[in-house]
């Protein structure tokens, strides 16, 4: 499983759920372990989800979602390109260890998912070119073959 | 997996069962059982998510605006949540707010010791 693909999906919220599918069965074919497919499709799903809100909607936009998929010895790398407004996440300021350790009552809304997308993956860029923005999540695969599919 | 949301109300206890993925689309109507919930003035929450997939920060809102909504000295737990939910929920700190336990709470009259 080492030749990339790409797939298109709609760039709404049931776009995004068919994409974090598609990731999903890619990352496992990958053979990266289930938590890495997890934390990587919810980081995944954080800025897909993004995107649709405020990239396309809020903005009266509408466009693709473009998943692009591919696996080398070390990594498994994905990346997601839109035609929507630009917003640079690592602009993003993460919540302090003081903010995360209030209680719940005490909380605003906001931040949690670029939190949870710079979390999931090992690391997440942005680029922007001719109006198209990429989102590229690179996870590192285990040090050998073995596959922990617990 | 579609997300699907149930209630189940038994004395001061409302028990809401949670499957599929929670994610912006579906956290909707998990926000409307909430409100159903806070209509109960319930003392405890209890969210079986044993067979919860996925939950993303859509669903992470809809547990503050629960706490929020039903108040502090209301008590919310995590009943079975499958890993990937538990590492969110410890990463964000929201397991300092929500109890996570293998079985549901024993019935009310052993869990009445706010004042």
């Amino acid at each position: 499983m080492t030749e990339p693909s790409s797939e298109t999906f709609p760039g709404t919220l049931v776009g995004v759920e068919r994409l974090r599918e598609h990731v999903r069965e890619r990352a496992k074919q990958g053979g990266l372990p289930a938590k890495a497919v997890y934390n990587l499709c919810l980081a995944i799903d954080e800025i897909a989800t993004n995107v649709v809100l405020y990239g396309y909607e809020k903005a009266g936009r509408t466009g693709s979602l473009r998943i692009g998929t591919s696996l080398d010895e070390e990594t498994f790398t994905v990346t997601l390109d839109d035609e929507g407004v630009a917003f640079d996440p690592s602009r993003f300021v993460p919540p302090t260890p003081e903010e995360l350790a209030r209680r719940l009552e005490d909380r605003t809304i906001g931040g949690l998912g670029l939190f949870l997308a710079f979390r999931g993956v090992d690391t997440l860029r942005y680029d922007v070119r001719s109006g198209v923005n990429r989102h590229t999540f690179s996870v590192k695969r285990q040090p050998h073959g073995s596959t922990p599919l617990a | 997996m579609a997300f699907k949301v149930s209630s189940q109300v038994t004395g001061d206890v409302v028990s809401m069962t949670l499957v599929g993925e929670l994610d912006a689309s579906s956290a909707g109507a998990f926000k409307s059982e909430i409100d159903k919930a806070v209509g109960q003035s319930p003392r405890s929450l209890v969210l079986e998510l044993k067979d919860l997939t996925f939950m993303a920060s859509a669903g992470l809102r809809v547990l503050i605006y629960a706490k929020q909504k039903l108040g502090s000295g209301v008590s919310l737990y995590a009943v079975a949540p499958q890993d990937g939910i538990v590492s969110t929920l410890r990463m964000t700190g929201f397991d300092k707010s929500v109890y996570i336990v293998d079985q549901p709470p024993p019935p009310t009259p052993d869990t009445g010791r706010r004042t």
